[in-house]
């Protein structure tokens, strides 16, 4: 894949392109300050853009900003956003709208270099890739809700499915069969009275959609 | 003026007046005692009651005070320099406070005009018969009597001119303040670094510590063992991401990044999106991209609203609540309000007993109102320049 990467540390930005080159991929540029996101992104076109959230000249949320503008100017655009600490409203912001090809993690994710690929890999396909800790958030927050009718094992499938994993992937790591998770997402909908969807996409916003309203 | 009504308010007139007169006639004693000290004072063998003598001064002032704010309903503020420490020291501050002159050039003068009563006197049968006939016969309005009224309001006049504490005294006291909430924000702020010291002592220094303890011996068993070696670098790589989230919810506790971010507006627009509840926010003379307050008073907002919203989510059983943030003059005000069944406290360690740390130290004040069954309103006001 080709990625254009923004980030002003030059350790972990050359950590980074370390890691992805090392495992096949193309770092066609790399951006170190906020106004050289945009211009880097137009020229290229990169399959998937990585994005620091805090980046000069202001170190405040410009990663997260140029995301946003991005997206608007190249519709599609997948971009998996990095952030050292992560923020709910930063992850609505980015999955507003029903938008697709989102991701949005925290750093030290990096170091699982396999589920860092993974998910990479995931939001470059139009998928989703939103941080466990921001979704233990989403679903730790409000009691007396339908949520609290689910049980042990259909909130860790929900939990997962939240995070944009794929039916194989939650059934590896929960050591399960496909079918069970099948099965257990089939009354997760039911329970939070969810239309069924298939599996992809749409199924993950439905569940974020639900999780940000309830 | 009814009559009755005249009469009523002479009557209590006389009575503040003749109060008056009886401090005065007090004050001549006591001027006399005052010298005897002062000439004791010089002759060495009475300094020990210059403090003494300054207090009672003061308690005579004290009582002229209540008694005008009785009469006006109007505050005379005090501004005495405390007489504290060894009695060289207590001497000093008496002789130094420019309230003690001010105290003394009241008396002197209360002295003479302290026996005002003396007109009220000949004013009373004047005024029962004047104005009992203009009352009676001309239903017109009583005019001697209210004159008595007036004879006391003459008293407070004078006495709100003279005992108002001097301009320089009002600056001592201030200085006072500040140099005793500087010391205890300098406290609160040193306590503050030790905390954060401890938590990086004892969580992330150990744990990387441990790290690389970890790869060490990884690094030995990766030739003779690999299998071993992998374990070993699978927990070094959990001491890591441990480490990290413990950073993490440092950094937060110091400076929550969203507030870098996103300014105090964003963040607690933040804060009220995720926190589960119906969370009415208000924001009055602050803007997005509007002045900024210190990041210290921010902080302290954005903590105190935090902590509201928490508590009135996991304790209130509301499902509703309201911030509102209000921008003073001088200041911060931010309140936090729930529906829910109240009874919240800021003792046995809770959240709000750290907000209310915070806030004194930032020269604050906080006002926790919660009865049992609600609601809860948490207020807090932080003095700042923007």
């Amino acid at each position: 894949m080709r990625v254009v990467i923004a980030e002003d540390n030059a350790l972990l930005r050359e950590g980074l392109v370390l890691l992805l080159t090392s495992s096949g991929h193309e770092v066609v540029a790399t951006a170190r300050a906020e106004p050289e996101i945009l211009p880097a992104l137009l020229a290229h076109r990169p399959d998937v853009a990585v994005l620091d959230v805090r980046m000069p000249p202001k170190f405040r949320d410009e990663g997260l900003r140029a995301a946003l503008a991005a997206r608007r100017q190249i519709p599609d655009l997948p971009v998996l956003v990095l952030s050292q600490y992560v923020e709910q409203s930063y992850a609505a912001e980015l999955l507003g709208g029903g938008a697709t090809g989102v991701g949005y993690l925290l750093k030290d994710r990096i170091g699982r270099v396999d589920e860092f690929l993974d998910a990479l890999e995931r939001v470059a396909a139009g998928g989703t890739a939103l941080d466990p800790e921001v979704v233990t958030e989403l679903m730790s927050r409000r009691r007396g809700t339908p949520l609290d009718t689910l049980t042990a094992r259909e909130r860790e499938v929900l939990q997962l499915m939240a995070e944009g994993r794929d039916n194989t992937t939650i059934a590896e790591t929960l050591v399960i069969t496909e079918r069970s998770v099948s099965k257990h997402i089939g009354n997760v909908f039911l329970k939070l009275s969810l239309p069924p969807t298939d599996s992809g996409h749409r199924r993950v916003l439905a569940v974020l959609a639900y999780l940000n309203n309830s | 003026m009814k009559l009755a009504e005249a009469i009523k308010r002479a009557g209590r007139a006389t009575f503040q007046l003749a109060l008056a007169a009886g401090l005065a006639f007090f004050s001549i004693i006591f001027i006399t005692v005052l010298i005897i000290t002062l000439v004791g004072t010089i002759a060495v063998v009475g300094a020990g009651l210059l403090p003494e003598t300054v207090l009672l001064i003061r308690r005579m002032a004290g009582m002229k005070r209540h008694r005008v704010a009785h009469w006006t309903g109007r505050e005379i503020p005090e501004a005495y320099l405390p007489l504290r420490g060894p009695l060289r020291e207590k001497i000093g501050l008496a002789v130094r406070d420019t309230c003690t002159f001010a105290d003394l050039r009241w008396m002197v003068a209360h002295y003479l005009y302290g026996f005002l009563v003396v007109f009220a006197v000949p004013l009373w049968p004047a005024g029962l018969v004047v104005d009992g006939v203009r009352s009676g016969l001309l239903r017109r309005d009583a005019v001697v009597l209210p004159l008595i009224g007036r004879l006391a309001d003459l008293d407070a006049a004078w006495s709100y001119a003279l005992l108002k504490p001097p301009p320089k005294a009002l600056l001592a006291e201030r200085v006072t303040v500040l140099t005793e909430t500087r010391a205890s924000a300098i406290a609160a702020h040193s306590a503050e670094l030790r905390r954060i010291e401890r938590d990086l002592h004892d969580g992330t220094q150990a744990r990387l510590v441990a790290l690389s303890m970890r790869i060490g011996l990884a690094k030995r068993a990766y030739e003779r063992d690999p299998q071993a070696a992998r374990k070993l670098l699978d927990e070094a790589q959990d001491q890591a991401e441990e480490a990290l989230t413990e950073l993490r919810h440092v950094v937060r506790g110091i400076h929550p990044p969203i507030l870098t971010d996103r300014g105090l507006v964003g963040a607690v627009r933040a804060l009220s999106a995720s926190s589960g509840l119906d969370v009415a926010v208000e924001f009055d003379g602050l803007a997005d991209d509007g002045p900024r307050a210190p990041a210290a008073v921010e902080a302290a907002a954005y903590f105190l609203v935090a902590e509201g919203l928490t508590n009135a989510a996991k304790y209130s059983g509301a499902t509703r609540a309201e911030a509102r943030l209000t921008r003073l003059p001088n200041g911060l005000r931010v309140s936090v309000r729930d529906e829910g069944r109240g009874g919240a406290d800021d003792a046995g360690g809770s959240g709000l007993l750290g907000i209310r740390r915070r806030v004194a130290a930032l020269d604050g004040t906080f006002n926790l109102t919660s009865p049992v069954g609600g609601p809860t309103l948490i207020e807090v006001e932080l003095p700042c320049v923007w």
